[in-house]
């Protein structure tokens, strides 16, 4: 086998791997971001010349395709209302809220049977996690904004700011 | 064209031994058909044979020309002879060993050369076993396979190095080649056990077998190895592939991606889409009914003015209502009414102003008149005038 650039096989490794945490002492492959929250650092792709996915929508070709994408993103966004408390900041990094706030927000923003719903969204909680965009811990009840939304632009921001401040407050009352 | 081709290909080859120059192959497969069209009327003919007049009556289907060609080569091959060798001799009879012949031609047009060899191999089995074979006959024969087999790994070699598409189009050389060497180790094994003297024969033809097999699994080898990193999926026809994925082990399929690498799903959750899904989703609030439709029928719009007509006509009338015939009048004597009557006039009196297709003008004037404790408590002069005409 030949030599492959250490360079190269780290930078397929994050890619392989998806958004897995490592200690901030390791170096990140050169092409990727660095997300940093406190001791724990993630590499996530660096879009070129800041493009995200979305400008897959202008040039009319899909995007990965995702199982229901409203109800994921209806739990993120009710997720959000319960972890980023300070909308004047960035999203990331947040702060943890209770697991169980966010279920209830959504099952109360939402219609249908509010058991069914909270399953439902544990079950987008966990999608969600796995593919960087939220940090459950599922032990300590608690969920965090993930690294991903550290790669929303900022000036892409302001409409989802407005849907916060518009969303019902977590019933746990932890809103400020 | 290209399966005329082919058929000639396999004449060619056939007969390249018999030519006298290339020319003397058939260049056509219909001539190959006016012969046979000929034999099998033969054969009905019995013991009388044909008259030329009847041969051309079998023939009518095919053009005059290539019939007489296809005549004096059959009766100059030998063929077609006269029933008796003498002078003016007008019946014909057919030979039996071109039609044999014709029947091996057919099959090996059928078959390719690959079946002829397992027939062969088959015959060869039965001849062994033929208490009547001498170790002579059966000498020949094994050097007559062992030649045929080092012929063809020869052929397979140089496919193995040609072009890829040279090779799928000769690919089914390749196909049951397992078969077809078991069954000559089958018949090798049995001259040996019976003529054991024919060793050195038999060690040219063990050779023979095993360069066929090295020369195939090689051709095959590229043929996949081809097939495999191009992803190609018409280099190998479907049911190969088929049984590939259903007798593969799970390291050779995933042999087939190896040096491959893939993302981890990214799903992109874009701060506009997330709005969208929130506004879109279902609500807590059922959506509000619509309010109540009166029960009588809607009588529609036919018999309506348009509305800008209509207001046109109002302005009209109440213009001419506060000219009452004059051309022109002032406004403080018209708006001497209480505020809200005053109000309403002065803003109708504005739109007639205004209205493109009226003929309403007002003028105002610098004077202003000061009324403490009338309605409008101060007025400005000014004048309601009629521009032409009195309708």
């Amino acid at each position: 086998m030949t030599q492959v650039d250490p360079q190269v096989l780290a930078r397929a490794r994050a890619r392989i791997t998806g958004p897995v945490a490592f200690p901030a002492a390791e170096p990140v492959p050169a092409g990727l971001t660095r997300v940093a929250a406190g001791e724990r650092v993630w590499a996530l792709p660096a879009w070129p010349d800041g493009a995200t996915p979305a400008v897959l929508e202008e040039y009319q070709t899909l995007p990965m395709p995702l199982d229901r994408p409203g109800q994921a993103r209806r739990v993120l966004a009710a997720a959000l209302r319960c972890c980023w408390t300070r909308l004047d900041d960035a999203p990331w990094p947040g702060r943890a809220a209770a697991l169980t706030d966010v279920l209830e927000l959504y099952a109360t923003t939402t219609r249908g049977d509010a058991e069914l719903m909270r399953r439902w969204a544990v079950g987008d909680l966990r999608r969600l996690a796995d593919t960087g965009w939220l940090l459950l811990d599922e032990e300590a009840g608690t969920v965090r904004p993930g690294p991903r939304t550290a790669l929303w632009a900022e000036e892409s921001l302001a409409p989802l700011r407005a849907l916060l401040r518009r969303m019902p407050p977590p019933p746990g009352g932890s809103d400020e | 064209m290209l399966v005329g081709e082919a058929v000639l290909g396999v004449y060619r080859q056939m007969f390249a031994a018999l030519a006298r120059d290339a020319g003397a192959v058939v260049d056509d497969p219909e001539l190959v058909d006016i012969a046979e069209t000929l034999l099998s009327a033969f054969a009905e003919a019995g013991e009388e044979g044909l008259s030329r007049e009847q041969m051309r009556h079998v023939c009518r289907h095919h053009p005059a020309e290539a019939f007489e060609n296809r005549l004096r080569v059959l009766r100059g091959l030998g063929a077609i002879r006269e029933v008796f060798p003498k002078p003016n001799q007008l019946r014909y009879r057919a030979s039996f060993t071109s039609v044999v012949g014709l029947m091996f031609v057919r099959r090996m047009m059928l078959d390719g050369g690959q079946s002829e060899m397992h027939r062969l191999l088959a015959l060869e089995q039965l001849n062994v076993a033929d208490p009547r074979m001498t170790a002579e006959q059966a000498r020949a024969g094994a050097e007559g396979l062992g030649r045929a087999f080092r012929l063809w790994s020869v052929e397979l070699l140089t496919l193995a190095n040609s072009t890829i598409e040279e090779l799928r189009e000769q690919a089914p050389k390749l196909w049951g080649t397992a078969e077809i060497i078991e069954r000559a180790e089958r018949l090798h094994g049995a001259i040996l056990r019976r003529w054991p003297e024919l060793d050195r024969t038999c060690t040219e033809l063990r050779a023979a077998i095993h360069a066929y097999g090295d020369a195939s699994r090689r051709a095959a080898a590229r043929l996949t190895d081809s097939a495999g990193t191009t992803r190609n999926l018409t280099l190998l026809p479907p049911e190969t592939w088929r049984t590939y994925a259903r007798t593969a082990s799970r390291e050779e399929l995933a042999g087939v991606l190896d040096g491959f690498v893939f993302d981890a799903p990214a799903p992109w959750h874009d701060p506009a889409a997330i709005v969208t899904a929130v506004q879109e989703g279902p609500r807590t609030t059922p959506p509000r009914p619509a309010p109540p439709r009166p029960s009588v029928p809607d009588p529609g719009l036919s018999d309506r003015t348009p509305a800008d007509r209509s207001e046109a006509d109002r302005l009209a009338g109440i213009a001419e209502q506060v000219l009452r015939g004059r051309d022109r009048v002032e406004v403080h004597q018209v708006l001497n009414r209480d505020w809200a009557t005053a109000r309403r006039l002065l803003a109708d009196l504005s739109a007639a102003h205004l209205h493109p297709e009226l003929p309403y003008r007002l003028v105002w004037s610098d004077g202003l008149r000061a009324r403490p404790g009338s309605s409008p408590s101060w007025l400005s002069d000014g004048v309601f005038e009629r521009l032409g005409e009195a309708p």
